[in-house]
C-alpha cells in the first residue's frame, strides 16, 4: 500500500476516467440534475454519501461471503441488493431525523439506487483489487477511496456542468439543440478538456 | 392481435428508449465503440428485458406494493446474472470488451422503467411485445450509434474496411467522440420532428 | 437583440468602440507572429492560416443564414478564431485539417452557444483539442525551423518530457522562435509585439496573462525538476503555447470571468493546470486544456465573484 498507489487512483477517478465524462456511470442522472446548482450539489452530496459506504459493503460482502463460499457469480444480484437495502434504510432515517433535509434531497435517494455510478464503482473495485479470487494488500483501502474519488470526479462534473448551463440560460441557442442536445455537446468538450491528464504519471 | 403488433412496434420509433425516452443512456454510449460491441450488448438487454417483462407481469398481483422495486430489482437481478454467466461461457471475448456494463444491465433505466410503467400494469402477451420492442429499439439505437463512431472513428464496420484510403478520426472512438455523436443525433431528431409539427 | 447587451459591471464607461473595431484590432496584433511564423516554417504557414481562416468565415456564414441571424462575419471574430486555430498547429499538416478545425470550432466552439458572446469555451482551443484527438499524428509532428521542407524534430517541451538533455538551444533561440513549434506559438517577441498592441488599447488586461504566466513559472520553479526549487522556469516560459495563450486566448472576453478577482483566480487556475499537466502529463504541453478546464470553470467563478450591488447582502 502506497501513496503513489492512491494518487493514482484520484487522478484516474477524477480527471483521466472521470466517472461521467469518460465512463458514462451516472449519465441519466446528470444529464437530467445538472441543469441547477442547487439540486446538483444535493445530488452530488447524496451520490458521493452512498458511493462510499456501498463500496464500502460491497467490498466486506464480497471479500467474507461470496469469495469464500465460491458464489462470486451472484455478485451482481447480492451487491445491487446491498445497495438498494442501503439506500432505503438512508431513506427512512432521514426522513425520521431531519425532515428538512429529507425534503432537501430525499427525493433523490430512489434514484440513486439505479445510478449506475453505484453498481459500477463497486463492480471495478472488485475487478480491479481482487485478482484472479486473491485480496490484493491494501484492497479495502482502495476501494473505500476509489469510491470517494468517483464521488469527487461526479460532483466535479455536476459543479462544471450546471454552472455552464444556469448561463446559458441566458443565450439565445439553436431551438433544436436546447437542453439535452446541448449538454450532451458541452459534455463532449468537457471530455475532451479532461484528456489534458491523459498518461498522468507520479 | 393488432394491438399486440403496436406494442412491439412503438419501441422502435415512437418510444425508442434511446433516442425519445433518453433511457440507458449509460451503456449506450460506452458499448457503441463497435457494431459487434453493440449488438451484443442489445441482445443481452433484450434478453432481460423479456424474461424480466414476462415474469414481473406474471406475478404483479403477488408482489406487495411497498417492496415492489426491490423485487423487481431482483427479478432483474437473476436474468442478468444469467445473461452474464452465458456470455462468460459462450463468448468471453463479447464478455471481456464490453466489461462492467454487463452487470449494469441491472440498473439499466431502460428495463427498470419498462417494469415500473408497463410490465406490473398489463397482462403478458403485452408485457412481452412491450419488452422485445424496446430491446428492439434499443439494440436498434446502439447499432446506429455505433456505426457511425466505428466509422469515422476506424473507418470500418464490423471489421471491415468501407472507404478505401479513409483517414480515421480517433476521437470518436473516444468518449468525447460518442458524446457528441449522441449530442448532435438527438439535436438532428429533434429538428426532424420540429419540422413535422 | 440579446446579442446587443453587454453583460458588464459598473462603471459603465461609453467609448467609441465596437465590437467590430476591437476584433480587427486583435487580428492586426496577431499579423507579427503570422510573419515570424512563416519566415521560421516557410509559406505552407500562411496556406494553412488562410485555408483556417476561409473556412471559419463560411461556416459562420453558412450558420448566420441558416438560423436567420444577422450576417456577422465581418465583425472579425471568426476571422480571430481561423487564425489562432491555425498557429495552434505544426507547419507540416495536410491543407484539410485546420478547415476541419475550424469547421468545428466555430460550428462546435461558438454557434451551438448562441453565436458571439455565448460560447463557453474558447472556439480555436475547442477545435484544437478535437483535432489533436482526432488526428494526433499531424498534430504532433513538427518540421525543423528554417528547412521549408519536411525536415522533423520534435518541440522542446517534447524532448523535456522524454527527458533529453537540451543542450543547442538557448534562451534567445526561444524567445525568437528558432526550434520546432507550431507556427504562432514559437516567436515570443512577434507574440509579444502584438500582446502590447492591445494592451497600450486597453483591449486587454494585463491580470491575466500575468498571473497565468507567473504561476506557471513558480509551479514549475519548484517542482520542474527532480529536486525541489530546481526548475528552469524561464525555459519554461518561453516555451510552447504558454505566451500565445496567456494572452490570445485566456483573455477571450467572452470565456472568462468578468470581475477582476475572477480573472486572478482564473489566471492562476490556468497556470496551475499548465504546469501540472507539463510536470506530471503525458503531454509535452497542456496550455490549450488548461485554459478549456478553467473557460468551463468561469461561470461558477463568476457565480461567486459577483461585485457587491449596492445595497444588497
Amino acid at each position: 500500500m502506497n501513496i503513489q498507489e492512491f494518487l493514482t487512483i484520484f487522478i484516474s477517478a477524477v480527471f483521466v476516467y472521470n466517472v461521467i465524462l469518460s465512463r458514462f456511470l451516472g449519465l441519466c442522472s446528470f444529464i437530467a440534475i445538472s441543469k441547477e446548482t442547487k439540486p446538483a450539489l444535493a445530488m452530488s452530496s447524496a451520490v458521493m454519501f452512498v458511493i462510499v459506504m456501498s463500496s464500502a459493503i460491497t467490498w466486506f460482502v464480497y471479500r467474507f461471503l461470496l469469495l469464500p463460499f465460491n458464489l462470486t457469480y451472484l455478485r451482481t444480484i447480492s451487491f445491487i441488493l446491498v445497495i438498494a437495502t442501503f439506500v432505503q434504510l438512508v431513506e427512512m432515517v432521514i426522513r425520521k431525523l431531519s425532515p428538512q433535509l429529507y425534503r432537501a434531497f430525499g427525493i433523490y435517494l430512489p434514484l440513486i439506487t439505479v445510478n449506475c455510478a453505484v453498481l459500477g464503482v463497486a463492480v471495478l473495485n472488485i475487478d480491479m483489487f481482487f485478482v484472479n479470487g486473491k485480496v490484493l494488500v491494501g484492497s479495502f483501502y482502495y476501494s473505500v477511496f476509489q469510491g470517494v474519488c468517483v464521488g469527487l470526479g461526479y460532483t466535479l462534473a455536476m459543479l462544471l456542468m450546471s454552472g455552464i448551463r444556469e448561463r446559458l440560460e441566458l443565450c439565445n441557442v439553436p431551438k433544436a439543440l436546447k437542453d439535452f442536445p446541448l449538454a450532451f455537446i458541452i459534455a463532449s468538450i468537457l471530455s475532451l478538456s479532461f484528456m489534458g491528464f491523459n498518461g498522468f504519471k507520479v | 392481435m393488432r394491438n399486440l403488433i403496436k406494442e412491439f412496434t412503438k419501441g422502435i420509433i415512437k418510444e425508442n428508449p434511446t433516442f425519445v425516452l433518453a433511457l440507458g443512456l449509460c451503456p449506450t454510449l460506452a458499448v457503441s465503440v463497435s457494431v459487434a460491441n453493440a449488438i451484443g450488448m442489445g441482445i443481452a438487454a433484450t434478453f432481460v428485458l423479456l424474461g424480466s417483462s414476462l415474469i414481473i407481469s406474471l406475478v404483479r398481483d403477488f408482489i406487495p406494493e411497498k417492496i415492489r422495486i426491490p423485487c423487481y430489482i431482483v427479478i432483474i437481478a437473476t436474468f442478468v446474472t444469467i445473461a452474464e454467466l452465458c456470455m462468460k461461457a459462450y463468448s468471453p471475448a463479447l464478455d471481456r470488451s464490453l466489461g462492467i456494463y454487463v452487470p449494469l444491465i441491472v440498473v439499466n433505466c431502460i428495463v427498470l422503467g419498462r417494469a415500473e410503467a408497463f410490465a406490473c400494469k398489463n397482462n403478458i402477451a403485452r408485457s412481452f411485445f412491450d419488452g422485445l420492442g424496446m430491446g428492439v429499439g434499443f439494440t436498434l439505437a446502439l447499432i446506429l450509434i455505433s456505426a457511425i463512431r466505428e466509422f469515422l472513428g476506424s473507418g470500418q464496420i464490423l471489421g471491415y474496411a468501407l472507404v478505401k484510403g479513409f483517414e480515421p478520426i480517433f476521437v470518436f472512438g473516444m468518449p468525447s467522440g460518442a458524446l457528441l455523436v449522441i449530442g448532435l443525433l438527438l439535436g438532428l431528431f429533434n429538428l426532424l420532428k420540429g419540422r413535422k409539427v | 437583440m440579446l446579442n446587443n447587451l453587454i453583460v458588464s459591471g459598473s462603471p459603465h464607461i461609453h467609448k467609441p468602440e465596437s465590437i467590430s473595431r476591437i476584433m480587427w484590432t486583435v487580428v492586426i496584433s496577431l499579423i507579427p507572429a503570422g510573419i515570424a511564423g512563416v519566415i521560421i516554417f516557410g509559406w505552407g504557414a500562411l496556406w494553412l492560416t488562410l485555408a483556417a481562416v476561409a473556412a471559419a468565415v463560411l461556416t459562420e456564414l453558412i450558420f448566420s443564414i441558416w438560423t436567420k441571424k444577422k450576417i456577422t462575419v465581418l465583425d472579425g471574430s471568426a476571422v480571430i478564431t481561423g487564425i489562432l486555430l491555425a498557429f495552434n498547429l505544426p507547419s507540416g499538416v495536410p491543407l484539410w485539417l485546420p478547415i476541419v478545425g475550424a469547421v468545428f470550432s466555430i460550428a462546435i466552439g461558438k454557434q451551438v452557444f448562441g453565436g458571439l458572446g455565448q460560447n463557453i469555451f474558447n472556439p480555436a482551443l475547442v477545435g484544437r483539442v478535437f483535432l489533436m484527438a482526432s488526428w494526433p499524428r499531424y498534430m504532433t509532428t513538427f518540421t525543423r525551423p528554417f528547412s521549408y521542407d519536411a525536415v522533423t524534430s520534435a518541440t522542446p517541451l517534447a524532448m523535456l518530457k522524454e527527458g533529453k538533455i537540451l543542450e543547442h538551444i538557448s534562451y534567445l533561440d526561444l524567445f525568437l522562435g528558432k526550434h520546432g513549434g507550431c507556427i504562432g506559438e514559437v516567436c515570443i517577441l512577434a507574440i509579444l509585439i502584438g500582446a502590447a498592441i492591445l494592451l497600450i488599447k486597453g483591449y486587454i488586461s494585463w491580470h491575466i496573462p500575468v498571473i497565468y504566466i507567473f504561476t506557471t513559472a513558480v509551479f514549475t520553479y519548484i517542482f520542474g525538476s527532480g529536486k525541489l526549487f530546481g526548475g528552469d522556469w524561464l525555459f519554461h516560459i518561453l516555451s510552447g503555447g504558454l505566451i500565445l495563450g496567456a494572452f490570445f486566448m485566456a483573455t477571450d472576453y467572452v470565456a472568462t470571468p468578468l470581475t477582476a478577482k475572477g480573472q486572478l483566480i482564473f489566471g492562476f487556475g490556468c497556470g496551475l493546470l499548465t504546469a501540472v499537466i507539463r510536470i506530471w502529463g503525458g503531454y509535452p504541453e497542456g496550455a490549450s486544456y488548461a485554459i478549456l478546464m478553467m473557460n468551463a470553470a468561469t461561470p461558477f467563478i463568476d457565480r461567486y465573484t459577483r461585485n457587491r450591488i449596492y445595497g444588497t447582502k
